[in-house]
C-alpha cells in the first residue's frame, strides 16, 4: 500500500516535471507569432512588416504586435487563433484585453490600438489564457521600425524558456530523489515486517535468490499499480499546476500533456527504479534479517570518504572559474554541481558514524548509548533516512542565497525618473511622435507635454566616448534622476556627475565611430550635479545653449512626465502615436524584473515544500522501519518495564541527530555552491539574508517531526510487547 | 459464566507470599486462556509452571508480571495489590521489582554484554560508571568474565542466555520471570543455564517463576505447577 502510494506520487511528479519543457514549448509555439523571426528572409520574399513591443496598463504587460501588409493581406498565412489580418487602423485583441478595453475609458487604453477593435484572438494565439495581446494594423509607411519578414513567425522547432527548463531539471533531481528514498523506505519497511515469512520460505528450501524474486514480484505488482495510478492521476496534478503563474500567467491544462512516447517509458522506468531500490533493500534484509543492525561490529567508514566533498567542491569551483573566464558552457558547472550533491552520499555516512562515535564517548543516558551504537553500526542506513531532507535543504539554501543576490542585481540604470515615460526614435520620427502625442494630450485635456531630448556623443581625445542627453537645466531637473545641485541658477553649461573638461571634449550628433566632432566654445562651463541612486548610469547633460553650431542629433528620446493619476492617459497618447516603438519607463522595467523574481520565488517555495514533504515522509517511514526492525528487542525491553519515553528518546536521537547535523552541513554547502554560481553571473559578494537559515530550520523541523513517529510505533509494540509480528 | 477458581494444591496457609494471584481469568475472544487461577510464590522460592502448548502458562506468567492485565482476579506483590496499577506504574514495577529472562535472550544486538546487563540499571537512573561495574560483577558471577565487551552475536547461545540472566538479576529484583529460558539451547547447555539461574537467584533471595514445557527442566526446579486449559491441574502438580 505504502509502496504503491509512494510510486504513484513519484510517477505523477516526474510526469509533471518532465512535462514542463514540453509545456513551455507548447506555450512558446502558440505565442511564436508575437516574436520576431530574424533571418526569415530565407523563407521567401517579405510579405509583412512587423514591430513588437511591450506596453503596460495598470502594471499589467500587454504584448503589442504592429503589422503592415507589404502586398495583398489575403495572401499572408495567419497564425492559429488569429481570425483575420488587421487593416490599418484596426486591431485584434485577446479576450482579457477586450474585457479591459470595455471596462476602461478609451483615453486610458482603447485609443492605443488604432481606430477600432475588429475581433478577438483565440486561445491558440495566446501564450496563456489571460495574456493581454494586441495585433494592430498599420500602413507600411507608418511603421518606422517595422521588420520585413515572410509571414508571421512560426515557432515550431525553437526552444522556449530555458530558465524554466533548467528549473525543471533541478526539480526532477530534487523531487525524484526523495520520492525514490520514500519508496525504497516503504519497500524496506514492508520487507522487515515479512521477516518471519522470509525465514519460513528459507526453511522451506528457497534460496535467497528465489526469496528475493518472490518478494520482488510482490513489490513489482505494488509499484506497477502505483505507476498506473500516478499516470491516471497526473491530469489532476496538471490541472493544479496550470494554476501556478509563470512568466506572467497561468497555463492551459493541455500544455502539460506528454506524448505517449515520452510518458510510457517514464511509467515503466519509475517502478523499475523502485524495484531496483527495493531489491537492494531486500538483499540487506536477507543477509541480516533482524534489520540493518549487525550483531557484530562493523568497520566504520574510512576517513578518506571526507575527501569526496572537497574534491567535488574543487571540481565545481574549477568549472565555475573556467566558465567565468572563458564564457564556457553551463554543462560542466552542472556536472560539478551534480558531483557536489553526489558527494553528500559519500561523506554523509562518515559524518553519521563520527557523531555515533562522539555519542559513545560521552553518553550518560541509555538513549544516547543506543543512538550512538546504532549510528556507529549502520551509518549508511541512518544517513539514508535523512538523504531526502539533506537534498531539500541543500537546494533550498542554494536558491535562497541566490535569490536576494539576484534581487540586488535588479534595477535600472535609466537616467529618467520612475514616473517618466519615454521612447527612443530617430530625429524625424521623434518629432512626429512629439507632435501627435501632444495633440492627443491636448485632446484629453492633459497639461503634460512630450519633449524630444537629443542624443549626442561626447568624445574625449581619440577613443573615449560617452553618450549625452541634450536638455536644458529646468527640463533635466523635471525628467531626470539627477540633483542639479543649484546649476539651474547659473549660466548654461555641461552638467555631469563626474569631472569633465569641456575644453578636451568634442561632440557629435551620431553614435557612429569616425564621425568628426565639434569642440565646445571656449569657456563652456562644467556644472557638477549629483546622481540620485546607486545604479544610475552617468549621463552628462548638454544644455542646448552650449551645443556647438552644426551639431544635429540624429536620435532622440521622446519623454513625457506623468503623475499617478494621468499615467495611463499619457501612455495611451504616447502609444497611439508611437507606431510600434516600445514605451519605456524605469518603473515598468523594475516591475518586469520583480515579476521574474516572483516566478523564481514561487517555484522555489513550491519545490522546497514538496521536497520537504516527500523527504519528511521517507524519514518518518525509515524511523518507523527502524522500530519494526527491532520490534522483538524493543518489545522485550518494554515488557521488562522500560518506559516508552526512554526508548522514544533514544530512537528520536538516533533518527534526528544525523539529519540535524547533515541539514546544517547541507545548508552551509548550499550557500557556498550558490556563491560559486553567483560569481558566474555577477562578480562580487552575494547578499546573505537570515532567510538562508529557513531551509535549515525547515529541514530540522522535518527531521524532528519524522523522528517523532517512533512514539506511535513504540506504542503499537507496547500494546503487545511479546507478540510476534 | 465465571469459571470456578482452581487453587494451587500445594500451598498452605503460612508466611505472606512474595507474589500471589487469586481468581485470575484472561480471555481471548471466547477462549479462556486463564479460567480462574490461584497461585502463590514465596520469597526465594523457585517454581516451574508446566503444561502443553496453549495451556495458558505463558499468559499466566505475563499476567503475574503485569505485562498483560487480567480480566478479573487479584495480584499481590509482598501483600500490595498490583493488578489495579496503571500501565506506567506497572512498567515501573517490572523495571524495579521483577527481572525477565526470555527464550532467545532478547539482548539488544548493538550493545555489548556489559551494556546489556547495565541497561536496566541505567534506565533506573544509575550512573554509567557504577552501572557498568555492577554489570561486570554479575557477568563474572555467571562465568562470563573476559567477555563483557562482546556483542550478543559474538556469544554462544548459552553465554547469551547467561548474559540475559545477569541482566535480569543486576537490579536485585524480588521475582524473576523466565519464559522457556532454555528453549533455544541444547540439553546440556540448558541444564547449565538453569543451574546458573537458580544459583544466582538463590544468592539474591529472588523468587523464580519459570514457564516451560520441558518436563526434564521442570524436574530440576524444587516446585512445579501444571496448567491445562487455563486451570491449575491438581492431578499433575507435584512438589
Amino acid at each position: 500500500m505504502l509502496t504503491g502510494a509512494g510510486v504513484a506520487v513519484a510517477t505523477a511528479l516526474v510526469l509533471l516535471l518532465i512535462g514542463l519543457p514540453f509545456a513551455t514549448q507548447e506555450r512558446g509555439d502558440r505565442a511564436s507569432w508575437q516574436e520576431p523571426s530574424y533571418g526569415s528572409g530565407e523563407d521567401g520574399p517579405a510579405t509583412i512588416s512587423v514591430s513588437w513591443s511591450r506596453d503596460y496598463t495598470d502594471g499589467e504587460q500587454i504584448t503589442r504586435v504592429d503589422v503592415a501588409a507589404l502586398g495583398d493581406p489575403g495572401s499572408v498565412r495567419l497564425p492559429e487563433g488569429v481570425p483575420a489580418f488587421p487593416a490599418p487602423g484596426e486591431a485584434l485583441v485577446s479576450p482579457e484585453l477586450a474585457r479591459l478595453v470595455d471596462r476602461l475609458p478609451g483615453s486610458q487604453l482603447a485609443d492605443r490600438f488604432g481606430d477600432r477593435i475588429v475581433g478577438t484572438l483565440g486561445e491558440d494565439a495566446l501564450e496563456y489564457p489571460e495574456q493581454l495581446v494586441a495585433l494592430v494594423g498599420q500602413r507600411a509607411d507608418q511603421l518606422p521600425i517595422g521588420y520585413p519578414q515572410h509571414g508571421f513567425t512560426s515557432g515550431l522547432g525553437t526552444e522556449h524558456d530555458l530558465q524554466l527548463r533548467f528549473l525543471a531539471g533541478v526539480g526532477v533531481v530534487v523531487l525524484l530523489v526523495p520520492s525514490l528514498v520514500l519508496v525504497a523506505s516503504a519497500a524496506r519497511l514492508t520487507a522487515a515486517r515479512r521477516e518471519r515469512r522470509l525465514a519460513a520460505l528459507r526453511l522451506a528450501g528457497a534460496t535467497p535468490r528465489q526469496v528475493i524474486s518472490m518478494v520482488a514480484a510482490e513489490t513489482a505488482i505494488a509499484a506497477a499499480g502505483g505507476a498506473l495510478l500516478g499516470f491516471a492521476a497526473s491530469p489532476l496534478l496538471h490541472a493544479a499546476a496550470s494554476h501556478v503563474p509563470w512568466g506572467g500567467g497561468t497555463w492551459q491544462p493541455t500544455d502539460f500533456q506528454l506524448p505517449l512516447a515520452v510518458s510510457l517509458p517514464i511509467v515503466v522506468a519509475v517502478p523499475a527504479l523502485v524495484l531496483l531500490a527495493a531489491v537492494l533493500g531486500l538483499r540487506r534484509v536477507m543477509w541480516t534479517p533482524l534489520g540493518a543492525t549487525a550483531a557484530h561490529r562493523r568497520k566504520p567508514p574510512h576517513w578518506a570518504r571526507l575527501l569526496a566533498l572537497p574534491a567535488a567542491g574543487g571540481f565545481f569551483f574549477a568549472m565555475v572559474s573556467a566558465s567565468a573566464d572563458s564564457g564556457g558552457g553551463v554543462l560542466p558547472v552542472l556536472a560539478g554541481l551534480g558531483l557536489v550533491i553526489a558527494s553528500a552520499m559519500v561523506v554523509g555516512p562518515w559524518v553519521t558514524s563520527a557523531i555515533g562515535g562522539v555519542f559513545l564517548r560521552i553518553w550518560r543516558r541509555p538513549a544516547m548509548l543506543l543512538a550512538g551504537r546504532r549510528l556507529r553500526d549502520d551509518p549508511k542506513g541512518a544517513y539514508r533516512a535523512s538523504a531526502g531532507v539533506v537534498l531539500a535543504v541543500f537546494t533550498g539554501s542554494m536558491a535562497l542565497t541566490l535569490m536576494p543576490s539576484l534581487e540586488s542585481m535588479a534595477g535600472s540604470s535609466s537616467p529618467f525618473r520612475d514616473s517618466v515615460l519615454y521612447l527612443e526614435a530617430d530625429r524625424a520620427t521623434a518629432t512626429d511622435v512629439v507632435r501627435q502625442t501632444n495633440d492627443e494630450l491636448a485632446r484629453y485635456g492633459q497639461d503634460e507635454r512630450a519633449l524630444a531630448l537629443g542624443q549626442v556623443t561626447l568624445r574625449n581625445g581619440s577613443d573615449a566616448i560617452q553618450p549625452a542627453i541634450v536638455a536644458d537645466c529646468a527640463t533635466a531637473s523635471v525628467l531626470l534622476r539627477f540633483d542639479m545641485n543649484g546649476a539651474c541658477s547659473a549660466t548654461p553649461g555641461i552638467y555631469s556627475d563626474y569631472p569633465l573638461d569641456p575644453e578636451q571634449l568634442t561632440v557629435t550628433g551620431s553614435w557612429e565611430a569616425g564621425t568628426a566632432g565639434e569642440p565646445f566654445a571656449p569657456g563652456t562651463p562644467m556644472r557638477p550635479i549629483l546622481s540620485n541612486g546607486a545604479e544610475i548610469s552617468s549621463t552628462p547633460i548638454v544644455d542646448p545653449a552650449v551645443l556647438p553650431e552644426g551639431v544635429e542629433f540624429q536620435h532622440a528620446l521622446v519623454a513625457v512626465p506623468t503623475t499617478e493619476e494621468n499615467r495611463e492617459v499619457v501612455r495611451t497618447a504616447l502609444a497611439g502615436s508611437a507606431h510600434g516603438i516600445e514605451i519605456q519607463s524605469r518603473e515598468t522595467r523594475l516591475d518586469r524584473q520583480q515579476g521574474q523574481l516572483a516566478d523564481l520565488r514561487r517555484v522555489t517555495v513550491i519545490g522546497l515544500v514538496a521536497a520537504s514533504l516527500l523527504a519528511g515522509c521517507s524519514a518518518a517511514i525509515a524511523t518507523a522501519g527502524s522500530v519494526m526492525d527491532r520490534r522483538r528487542t524493543f518489545g522485550a525491553l518494554l515488557a521488562a518495564g522500560t518506559p516508552v519515553r526512554v526508548l522514544a528518546r533514544a530512537i528520536r536521537t538516533e533518527a534526528a541527530m544525523p539529519a540535524l547535523v547533515a541539514t546544517v552541513g547541507a545548508g552551509a554547502v548550499g550557500v557556498i555552491v550558490a556563491m560559486g554560481l553567483y560569481s558566474l553571473i555577477q562578480p562580487g559578494a552575494v547578499v546573505l539574508t537570515p532567510w538562508i537559515l529557513a531551509p535549515v530550520a525547515l529541514g530540522a523541523l522535518v527531521a524532528l517531526l519524522a523522528a517523532s513517529v517512533c512514539r506511535p510505533a513504540l506504542n503499537r509494540v507496547r500494546s503487545e510487547p511479546l507478540a510476534d509480528e | 459464566m465465571r469459571p470456578q477458581t482452581t487453587e494451587d494444591p500445594l500451598r498452605t496457609a503460612g508466611a505472606r507470599p512474595a507474589l500471589c494471584g487469586r481468581g485470575l481469568t484472561k480471555r481471548y475472544g471466547e477462549q479462556y486462556a486463564l479460567a480462574g487461577v490461584d497461585i502463590e510464590i514465596e520469597a526465594g522460592e523457585a517454581l516451574a509452571i508446566v503444561g502443553p502448548s496453549g495451556s495458558g502458562k505463558t499468559t499466566l506468567l505475563h499476567v503475574l508480571a503485569g505485562i498483560l492485565r487480567a480480566d478479573s482476579g487479584e495480584i499481590e506483590l509482598a501483600g500490595q495489590r498490583i493488578d489495579r496499577l496503571n500501565e506506567t506504574r506497572r512498567a515501573e514495577l517490572r523495571r524495579t521489582e521483577f527481572g525477565f529472562v526470555f527464550q532467545s535472550g532478547m539482548l539488544v544486538a548493538e550493545l555489548s554484554a556489559e551494556e546489556n546487563v547495565a541497561l536496566p540499571l541505567l534506565l533506573g537512573g544509575q550512573a554509567r560508571r557504577s552501572a557498568l561495574a555492577t554489570a561486570r560483577e554479575w557477568l563474572g558471577k555467571l562465568g562470563l568474565a573476559g567477555k563483557e565487551s562482546r556483542r550478543p552475536g559474538e556469544l554462544s547461545g548459552g553465554e547469551a542466555q547467561r548474559a540475559a540472566i545477569a541482566r535480569s538479576l543486576a537490579h536485585q529484583p524480588k521475582v524473576i520471570f523466565a519464559d522457556e529460558p532454555t528453549g533455544a539451547l541444547d540439553t546440556r547447555t540448558g541444564r547449565d543455564t538453569m543451574d546458573a539461574l537458580l544459583g544466582a537467584a538463590a544468592e539474591t533471595g529472588a523468587a523464580v517463576v519459570i514457564v516451560t514445557h520441558d518436563r526434564e527442566l521442570a524436574d530440576s526446579v524444587p516446585r512445579r505447577v501444571a496448567i491445562r486449559d487455563g486451570r491449575i491441574d491438581t492431578g499433575v502438580s507435584a512438589a
